[in-house]
């Protein structure tokens, strides 16, 4: 990894107030990726080994609809962790990933951090915490979806 | 009377319809026109022997009477029906604005959750009318699907006239390529110079607060942000008192008011 894309992984919002020494371990297991639109990043159902920081562009979070095109859950951008299935058993992707137009994200390798998070329990709490907290964000979206506020019938009263 | 207790007579000249429940109908007046409007001041429709509801006028200033309505009740219902030809009440205008003549020389974002966008497109038409005045101007619009966008169709000529326009559902049907989630998850990612933004924000009243969370953590003063609140509005004179909201009288103090004095109203249950 060059310097500037040392900086970068850095300057990444899941990253941002890690200690300089723990970037620099898990610089050792990320590489900077520019991926075309279109690409499948993974599928449902396949072993789950990597995830990524994304930097620019856009990535589908989908699901497989039988006898129909896959199904959109969610859409993730700049500043956001995609993948979360390496971390915990049985690592499998849940749902499938593409990139919606060109993107560019830091790889990290899935089996490589956690043996980094094994030897390094710094490291390993600043990982899980960050992954926590994203996962949170992720599940107070879910939730606000769930409330479907758009659809909401309202009243004869409000000016709307 | 002033026309501000008596309804003035207006005809329907065209109808549209922008969703399956929402429709955006043109008025022009049958005699006295109402006075002129603001951006975000609304008006109280009346169907003649139903009853009568408050709507934010839709138009931009000089382009007629717009008026944009969600059917969810017997009067809006009867509204959404209401076919070319057909004469309604009209009431108004009513109630404070964006105030978006005060913003010249900032970023303007729109934050715009489902029939939002109806009060918030005259601001934005106004800002795109003079556009050199302002720097960025970012539009995030939350939907609940691609079918339930309103104005949908101008989307493509705001960007031409040089507003960021990005478009977020719930949920994606068939065909759609763009974002999907809560609209939150857009005012993280666009570009914010917290000290020369202002933010108007109209919504589902969750959706209104979540978003000036979220603006407010990006480093936005809630002062900079405004909201439109929405409240049982019916005399539109502050008589009533049927739109109280603490000290406020929304019909004549708002609907739209900055964040910095809604939050702390937005947080007092049943209030």
């Amino acid at each position: 990894m060059s310097s500037s894309e040392a900086a970068g992984l850095a300057d990444h919002p899941f990253l941002r107030g890690m200690s300089a020494d723990c970037v620099a371990l898990l610089g050792a297991a990320a590489v900077a990726v520019s991926v075309p639109a279109g690409r499948r990043l993974f599928d449902e159902g396949a072993p789950a080994d990597k995830c990524w920081l994304l930097t620019r562009g856009n990535v589908a979070l989908d699901l497989h609809m039988p006898g129909q095109r896959n199904l959109i859950v969610e859409t993730l951008g700049s500043g956001d962790v995609i993948g979360f299935s390496w971390l915990s058993p049985p690592h499998v992707w849940q749902f499938g990933a593409e990139t919606v137009e060109p993107t560019g994200a830091f790889e990290l390798d899935g089996a490589a951090v956690t043996a980094l998070c094994d030897t390094h329990p710094d490291l390993g709490y600043q990982i899980a915490l960050r992954m926590l907290a994203a996962a949170v964000r992720r599940l107070q979206a879910t939730r606000i979806r769930l409330l479907d506020l758009y659809g909401m019938p309202g009243q004869d009263a409000g000016p709307r | 009377m002033s026309l501000q207790a008596v309804p003035a007579r207006y005809r329907v000249v065209s109808r549209e319809a922008e969703t399956r429940d929402t429709v955006t109908l043109r008025l022009e007046p049958v005699d006295q026109p109402i006075g002129p409007h603001q951006p975000g001041q609304f008006t109280m429709l009346y169907a003649f022997g139903i009853g009568e509801v408050p709507i934010s006028i839709s138009g931009g200033p000089g382009s007629g009477l717009l008026q944009t309505i969600r059917s969810v009740g017997a009067v809006t219902r009867a509204l959404c029906e209401a076919g070319q030809g057909q004469v309604i009440g009209v009431r108004g205008p009513f109630g404070t604005d964006w105030g978006v003549a005060g913003a010249a020389g900032q970023d303007i974002i729109v934050v715009a959750g489902g029939i939002g966008l109806a009060p918030l497109r005259p601001a934005l038409l106004a800002v795109l009318a003079a556009r050199e005045r302002y720097r960025r101007v970012c539009v995030l619009i939350g939907a609940r699907t691609p079918h339930e966008l309103v104005f949908a169709g101008e989307v493509a000529a705001w960007r031409d006239r040089g507003a960021d326009v990005q478009v977020i559902v719930d949920r994606a049907a068939a065909g759609w390529h763009g974002h999907v989630g809560v609209v939150t998850q857009l005012i993280k990612r666009v570009d914010i110079d917290p000290g020369a933004t202002r933010a108007l924000v109209c919504g589902p009243e969750v959706m209104m607060r979540l978003a000036a969370r979220s603006l407010c953590e990006r480093g936005v003063a809630p002062r900079s942000i405004r909201v439109s609140l929405e409240r049982n509005m019916r005399c539109g004179t502050a008589e009533c008192g049927h739109c109280q909201i603490g000290p406020l009288l929304l019909c004549r103090d708002g609907p739209v008011i900055s964040y910095q004095r809604a939050a702390p109203l937005l947080s007092v249950k049943e209030l």
